[in-house]
């Protein structure tokens, strides 16, 4: 479904001199349809920056990005993204935000309607559809940034640390709540974080992407059947298997 | 704290601030009828004309009512154009950097133009009339305008762009959905010096373009008859018609968009 091969992406360097910054190297990867990866690394490892070439929002320096067999040019709603902010459009309400992407491909009035009710009430949020977002909790925007993205109905969710900025609480029950949605729709899902617990809670497969000069350092197939049980031995050892991993690689990295 | 109570407060301040206002002005029309033996019109000599003036009185030949709607309706329609085509213009080269760059010292440039400078340009291309007066309006309420607009956009938060994109917005979509919103406190600032640019020109436009209405017109009309108190009534009409329009266009217009939506205001 995606594939990355050879990536590599070099920021020029700010002050215009000969070595620029290099982000990625040689980074190689796929993600298979309907699998739900997660992406783990320090922060300034370039988990965003890899998710951004996936979405089309930046180029590679060099190597190519697959999507559907298709190199990727632009962004699409095909590849529906959910940020680390919701960044929803403040304008809107929350029934005007889900119903943007529909309103931009030409669906009627009517049926968009429709459609962004249901993606409303599928991430819980009925009731709130004529709010603004800036009345809404961290929790609920998130939701609603994750519904206008379900109601395009996108062939992969790419997610950069959607709930990073969440409370644990909010953090673990939009985690099940994405856990459902996938389940029962079984859409491609890139997920990006550097929180161990909830890689190894949510993933298929868990990729340990290391500084630009170690690339893809690890993989694990988290072989858990879900629900997995939070608390439980099982969720544990894969846990402090993938904290030993990141244990091995240097922390803060510089941007 | 009660409705009463509430405004007390909110008008002291107001009341105080005209009231001295009002003071220094009945000083200055002492001092001049002292120093120079010339009548200065007085705070409450300004407000009986004004008020024979609201009651009837014509001035040159026509109505105050007449003045006004002239003046009103050539400020539109040049506050219009300037208003449509400066917002298309920021928008524009505010997503397209080569215009931006090939443009933008224009506009910069022709913001230091006073709008009455542009009088040559006027009577050439429009001859002298009406039109002539819409230009001027026009030329002196663009560059706010477009520069306000223009700066807005580029302040756009990129992820609102990106998150648009991402859910299929392209081209005019992006535009007028993302762009014309987000910089909407910039646009509604840029608006408001265009229109206070525009209200100044139509006065001394009209002062010069015989027009044969307007206020502006009966200013200098008024001038030439020595009818001062009633010059002085026409600039207090001006000053409260863009209290008006601040007070009944600009500030609802912001409750109900930027103040609703928590959006920053532009500086």
């Amino acid at each position: 479904m995606i594939r990355l091969e050879n990536i590599a992406k070099c920021y020029p360097a700010a002050n215009g001199g000969p070595d620029g910054h290099v982000v990625l190297r040689d980074v190689s990867l796929a993600v298979a349809p309907g699998e739900l990866l997660c992406v783990l690394g320090p922060s300034g490892c370039g988990k965003s920056t890899l998710l951004n070439l996936v979405a089309g929002f930046i180029r590679p320096t060099s190597g190519r990005v697959l999507f559907a067999g298709r190199e990727v040019a632009a962004p699409g709603p095909d590849r529906g993204v959910v940020f680390q902010d919701p960044t929803l459009l403040p304008w809107l309400t929350v029934r005007r935000n889900v119903e943007f992407g529909l309103r931009a491909a030409g669906v009627p009035a009517e049926r968009r309607r429709g459609l962004a009710a249901e993606a409303v009430r599928l991430v819980g949020l009925d009731g709130f559809e004529d709010a603004y977002p800036h009345v809404l909790s961290g929790g609920m925007r998130q939701r609603a940034a994750l519904a206008r993205v379900l109601v395009l109905r996108p062939e992969a969710l790419l997610m950069d640390e959607p709930f990073g900025a969440l409370d644990a609480n909010s953090r673990e029950r939009l985690q099940d709540e994405l856990l459902g949605i996938w389940q029962a729709h079984r859409r491609t899902v890139l997920f990006v974080t550097h929180h161990v617990e909830e890689a190894a809670y949510l993933a298929d497969r868990v990729v340990l992407l290391g500084p630009p000069a170690a690339g893809i350092r690890d993989e694990m197939t988290v072989e858990l059947p879900r629900p997995r049980d939070r608390d439980g031995d099982a969720l544990r050892r894969v846990i402090r298997q993938l904290r030993a991993c990141l244990d091995g690689m240097p922390c803060c990295l510089c941007r | 704290m009660n409705m009463f109570e509430r405004t007390r407060r909110r008008a002291a301040p107001v009341l105080v601030a005209a009231g001295l206002a009002a003071g220094a002005w009945y000083a200055v029309a002492f001092l001049v009828g002292w120093a120079r033996g010339v009548a200065f019109p007085t705070p409450h000599e300004t407000a009986a004309e004004l008020a024979r003036l609201l009651a009837g009185r014509t001035l040159s030949g026509h109505l105050i009512y007449r003045h006004v709607g002239a003046s009103l309706a050539r400020w539109a329609a040049g506050f219009g154009i300037a208003a449509a085509a400066g917002t298309a213009y920021g928008l524009l080269a505010g997503w397209w950097r080569g215009l931006e760059r090939a443009t933008a010292p224009l506009v910069h440039a022709a913001q230091t133009v006073p709008g009455l400078a542009w009088i040559h340009a006027a009577l050439l291309l429009f001859g002298i009339g009406e039109r002539a007066t819409v230009f001027m309006i026009a030329a002196a309420a663009f560059p706010p305008v477009a520069v306000s607009v223009l700066g807005g956009v580029k302040r756009v938060d990129a992820t609102y762009v990106r998150a648009a994109r991402m859910m299929g917005a392209r081209g005019p979509t992006l535009l007028l959905r993302v762009l014309l919103p987000g910089a909407l406190p910039h646009v509604l600032s840029g608006l408001r010096v265009g229109l206070g640019n525009g209200w100044r020109v139509v006065v001394a436009a009209e002062m010069i373009v015989g027009t044969g209405t307007g206020l502006g017109y009966s200013i200098i009309q008024a001038r030439w008859t020595l009818d001062y108190t009633s010059g002085f009534a026409c600039v207090a009409i001006i000053c409260l018609v863009g209290l008006a329009v601040e007070r009944c266009v600009f500030a609802p217009l912001e409750r109900r968009t930027v103040e609703r939506w928590h959006m920053p205001r532009a500086a």
